[in-house]
């Protein structure tokens, strides 16, 4: 069954994060607004320590906020428990890293593959869409390959595939082309570009202005605060 | 996603191939410690319980002292004061040449052998054994129990009316005495006298069995005994009855009469061979219990190994936890992997145990002339061992596994 997509895919009210440990108290986030559209592609920006991880965290639903309200396709996220978290993350989120986060264990058909394991998918049914993933984004023939017998570029491909297997509404990338050299990151911002014109809706954690052009709608956070920096058509 | 967990289990035995393979030894050596020690003591317990058995149905032991069979009853009101004394026949017997005799002249009694212990050693010139068992008792015994020469003959009524110092001997105290020659008509000497060989008995499969070899054994007539050593202490009297059907009446007729030569004193026992069974079954069950339990702090042992590396194990994959929650993996999945593959650890070290100990098995058998049995319980009770080890010692670092917060776990290095 088709899921269904509501306009606002994210919507943060009054949000916000506070620290409360042996180093002392400190706010990551504080009250931030913000409301991601589907289909759009969000850069957001940001120096080191600004807090742009920790509002990623709480969008990708690995953290909860200290305050404040965060709907996920319309569902209050505050109200649900580890479990019915870990299944949105499973069915709705699509998470890229900048260090790739693949298992080495593990082939490239298996770690695409996870998210679906987690879902129930009978084994055929994984097999049939995982070769469609890879050869969406190019690295089918790479397919019982281990991460460390293939290059960069395709290990971040192979997250991509990972992070699209489950047909997500939201796309999470953190500094994808981080650990890749020019070329081969702009390879990848191309692909997560594609995507997006396929409608894929992304949030892009960048520091680096030269990906922000890749983006729709471009993010500030700094000192905790969140402010629009750019809306291109 | 069972299945799943079986995979991944595998594949991370795999790639720490031997800190899994030296995690498992640990409950491998519990459960072949385990098997080992069952498998002997229902070997011998088989053993005793075919030798009495061979016996034949319808003989009963008269036996001094009192081994209480009421332990072995489901009426509770017959276990009061029940319980076996393993002391009971040790020391100086109860029972006298008027028991006999009583034994003898009891209706439906076709014929029965009392016997003693003689203490001695036995010599043949300058080769002494001290190993070789010597009892004393009537011709009836090689009838009652069944026994056949390998060479020349028992010792006749006669021989023991007379008081004739003959003797036949077991097939290991002739090899060990005589070598390849002939004993037929040779000497032995029993404190200091010599006996003359008439028979070698034919080598029983018995073996050894409490501590006594049926083939190391020298028999004398009961009288030539009393001329030995001046004195007729009766170890025990088997008496073989004329059908099975008159044993319990036998029995009830016995107890009457030999307790009433003892004037109403009840240090006697009259077993049939049902209840020796039980009683030797008994004994043998405490004992098998006794150091199975001991064996079994192995596999306590083997647990915490599993433990401990299952702690390792969480502590060096923290990242695959964070990878694997935030591609939404829930507290139950990381549970049932880390569950799986301290079962699965534990598991192979179960099977390898359960074909190490029939290995040495065969080797006891070969060896030590015991045959262990396995039984199917035994088994499937050491693979039930080794899974209830597997839950038991991994539930403890999958749920620490579980409940990692994914953005630590993924911070992790």
């Amino acid at each position: 069954m088709e899921k269904s997509k509501p306009e606002i895919v994210i919507e943060l009210t009054k949000l916000a994060k506070r620290y409360d440990d042996e180093a002392g108290v400190y706010d990551a986030l504080k009250k931030v607004e913000l409301k991601v559209r589907a289909g759009e592609f969000l850069a957001v920006m940001g120096p080191s320590g600004s807090g742009k991880s920790t509002l990623m965290n709480i969008i990708g639903l690995l953290d909860r906020p200290t305050q404040g309200n965060y709907l996920l396709d319309g569902v209050d996220t505050n109200t649900l428990s580890d479990k019915d978290l870990a299944k949105l993350r499973r069915d709705r989120i699509g998470f890229i890293f900048q260090n790739f986060n693949l298992l080495p264990r593990l082939s490239i058909m298996q770690n695409v593959e996870l998210p679906l394991i987690y879902q129930k998918i009978r084994t055929a049914e994984r097999k049939r869409r995982v070769r469609e993933v890879l050869s969406e984004v190019g690295i089918l023939d790479k397919i019982d390959s281990k991460p460390n017998r293939v290059s960069g570029g395709q290990v971040q491909r192979a997250a991509i595939a990972r992070a699209l297997i489950n047909k997500p509404s939201l796309i999470l990338a953190d500094e994808p082309t981080g650990n890749l050299d020019t070329k081969t990151g702009l390879g990848i911002m191309e692909l997560l570009k594609k995507l997006n014109n396929d409608g894929v809706t992304i949030v892009l954690v960048t520091h680096n202005p030269e990906l922000s052009h890749y983006a729709s709608r471009i993010v500030e956070v700094r000192d905790g605060l969140l402010s629009e920096k750019e809306v291109r058509k | 996603m069972i299945w799943q967990n079986i995979k991944n289990a595998f594949l991370s035995i795999r790639s720490a191939k031997l800190r899994s393979a030296l995690t498992a030894v640990g409950v491998m050596i519990g459960v072949f410690a385990v098997l080992v020690m069952v498998g002997v003591g229902d070997g011998v317990k088989a053993e005793i319980e075919s030798q009495i058995s061979n016996l034949g149905t319808n003989v009963l032991t008269i036996t001094s002292g009192k081994l209480n069979q009421s332990a072995s009853s489901s009426d509770p009101k017959e276990q009061k004061g029940s319980g076996i004394n393993i002391a009971s026949g040790i020391g100086t017997s109860t029972l006298t040449e008027d028991d006999v005799k009583t034994i003898e002249n009891t209706p439906n009694v076709s014929r029965s052998a009392a016997f003693g212990i003689i203490s001695s050693s036995v010599a043949k010139d300058q080769i002494v054994s001290n190993s070789a068992f010597v009892i004393a008792t009537t011709p009836s015994y090689f009838d009652i129990r069944q026994l056949k020469t390998s060479q020349g003959s028992f010792f006749s009524a006669d021989d023991n009316s007379g008081s004739k110092f003959v003797a036949v001997i077991g097939a290991d105290t002739k090899q060990s005495l005589f070598g390849g020659e002939d004993p037929i008509g040779k000497s032995i000497s029993l404190r200091g006298k010599q006996f003359r060989v008439l028979g070698v008995i034919e080598k029983s499969d018995a073996g050894v069995s409490l501590g006594a070899n049926a083939d190391d054994i020298v028999i004398i007539p009961i009288n030539s005994a009393i001329k030995l050593t001046g004195k007729n202490d009766v170890f025990r009297v088997i008496a073989e009855v004329d059908s099975e059907k008159n044993i319990e009446k036998v029995k009830a007729s016995l107890e009457q009469s030999i307790g009433s030569n003892h004037s109403g004193a009840d240090d006697f026992s009259v077993l049939t061979q049902k209840e020796l069974l039980t009683t030797f079954s008994s004994i043998l069950d405490i004992l098998t219990t006794f150091v199975v339990a001991i064996a079994a702090i192995s596999l306590l042992v083997g647990g915490i190994g599993i433990m401990n590396i299952m702690l390792v194990t969480v502590s060096e994959r923290t990242k695959e936890i964070g990878i694997r929650k935030a591609m939404g993996a829930t507290f139950g999945n990381i549970m049932g992997q880390f569950l799986t593959e301290s079962i699965i650890i534990s598991l192979i070290g179960g099977v390898i145990g359960v074909l190490a100990s029939y290995l040495a098995g065969m080797v006891i058998a070969k060896l030590a002339n015991i045959t262990p049995v396995y039984s199917p319980i035994a088994l499937i009770s050491a693979l039930g061992a080794s899974l209830f080890i597997g839950v038991v010692f991994g539930t403890a670092p999958a749920i620490k596994a579980a409940r990692k917060h994914p953005i630590q776990a993924l911070k992790s290095l």
